[in-house]
């Protein structure tokens, strides 16, 4: 881990625990997951980053400054989400960091939560939800929860380099994402990647406040949407809709 | 003697200049606040994609009245989107406690980056998305030959 990223933990956190990402990215999918993942299951703060990539924010929490990227955690699982757009000159620096602290701590396996951005969204009545892994296995697992695999295309951002770096270290990472509109908040994305966590996971996380509350998250989010979109121009988030070249089976 | 500059060259630097202000509008865009105390109004997120017959105006009105909502052309390359909450909000719906102020509108202007026929325009209103399709205008056609 570079010095300039460093993962500051607030208390002890054990070994063997799954991890569950939910960075900004399009629609805020992950995010707006992560964050009710956060508190229907009660988590707290457990760790967070410290590093001078980031521009020179905090949170101010009751009065109290907090880091804008965080770890929360439980008895199974941590979730580590932002509560900023992650510049994208220190994304890449970030996730290096982020998943090597995940690998020191033998995370038993990561998710990473996000989108799949469509251009025709809001013609959409159910988005469907797609996955992606770092190894053959865990492909095989998608398949047997009925999560149609991203076979061939692009991935840009948080997610490509979660499972770029999972995959090198040898961590299982699985990415779940689902339809989603690139610009706007979707709550409801959201709610289908949940959905799909509970299905690989065994959990029961309740998504139905999610959806009763979707516009007042909308609302919430608009000022995060904004920044966020400006970072994924910056990354050329766009070449996910790039048709890979032409290649020889 | 000064080497000559191919023309990949001087493409590279109009490219990189092109960047540069696209990177500083990038910046404008977002250094200033999405709200407005004084007229009540939140700006809304907003997108505009332009397509070979159309240009596409969608924007993000959560919580708003549908029948309030009004698209109107301002000159030939300038179009207002205003939306009246149904229920006013304020700061301390957002749990911000330490700024003044309530809002009860959407309210943007959308600049539009090729002509277009705004009186052949037409508008919809889907899962709380705006969509405005504004017919572009239309030059003359070459035949071939």
């Amino acid at each position: 881990m570079s010095d300039r990223v460093r993962i500051i933990e607030r208390m002890e956190i054990p070994k063997g625990l799954r991890a569950i990402f939910g960075l900004p990215d399009v629609g805020l999918v992950g995010t707006i997951a992560a964050s009710h993942i956060i508190s229907k299951m009660k988590l707290t703060e457990v760790a967070y980053v410290k590093s001078e990539l980031l521009p020179p924010i905090i949170m101010l929490e009751e009065g109290l400054p907090k880091a804008p990227i965080r770890i929360f955690g439980g008895e199974k699982l941590i979730v580590l989400t932002s509560e900023i757009a992650i510049p994208s000159s220190s994304i890449y620096s970030i996730i290096e960091a982020l998943t090597g602290w995940i690998w020191k701590k033998k995370v038993q396996e990561v998710f990473t939560l996000g989108g799949l951005p469509v251009p025709n969204r809001y013609e959409i009545e159910k988005p469907k939800i797609f996955g992606a892994a770092s190894n053959k296995n865990l492909l095989e697992r998608l398949k047997e929860k009925n999560i149609q695999l991203i076979k061939r295309g692009f991935l840009v951002g948080p997610q490509a380099l979660i499972l770029s770096f999972c995959s090198e270290h040898g961590i299982p990472a699985i990415a779940l994402l689902a339809e989603c509109f690139h610009n706007y908040p979707d709550p409801e994305a959201s709610s289908i990647v949940i959905q799909a966590l509970n299905r690989m996971i065994d959990m029961d996380i309740d998504i139905s406040e999610l959806i009763e509350k979707g516009e007042e998250v909308r609302l919430a989010m608009r000022d995060m949407m904004r920044r966020t979109q400006a970072e994924l121009s910056r990354m050329r988030k766009s070449h996910e809709y790039d048709i890979p070249g032409y290649y020889i089976k | 003697m000064r080497k000559r500059r191919s023309i990949f060259d001087i493409l590279r630097e109009r490219m990189e200049e092109l960047e540069a202000i696209a990177e500083e509008m990038l910046d404008q865009f977002v250094e200033r606040p999405s709200w407005d105390t004084s007229s009540q109004s939140l700006e809304p997120l907003c997108d505009v994609s332009v397509r070979s017959d159309s240009v596409i105006v969608t924007a993000d009105l959560p919580r708003v009245d549908p029948k309030s909502i009004r698209v109107s052309g301002i000159s030939d390359d300038l179009i207002e989107i205003t939306a009246e909450m149904k229920v006013k909000i304020n700061f301390e719906d957002f749990g911000v406690t330490h700024r003044r102020g309530e809002f009860s509108r959407f309210s943007c202007r959308v600049p539009l980056p090729v002509p277009v026929d705004i009186s052949r325009a037409r508008a919809r209103f889907r899962r709380g998305i705006l969509e405005v399709i504004l017919p572009r205008k239309l030059g003359y056609e070459i035949k071939i030959e």
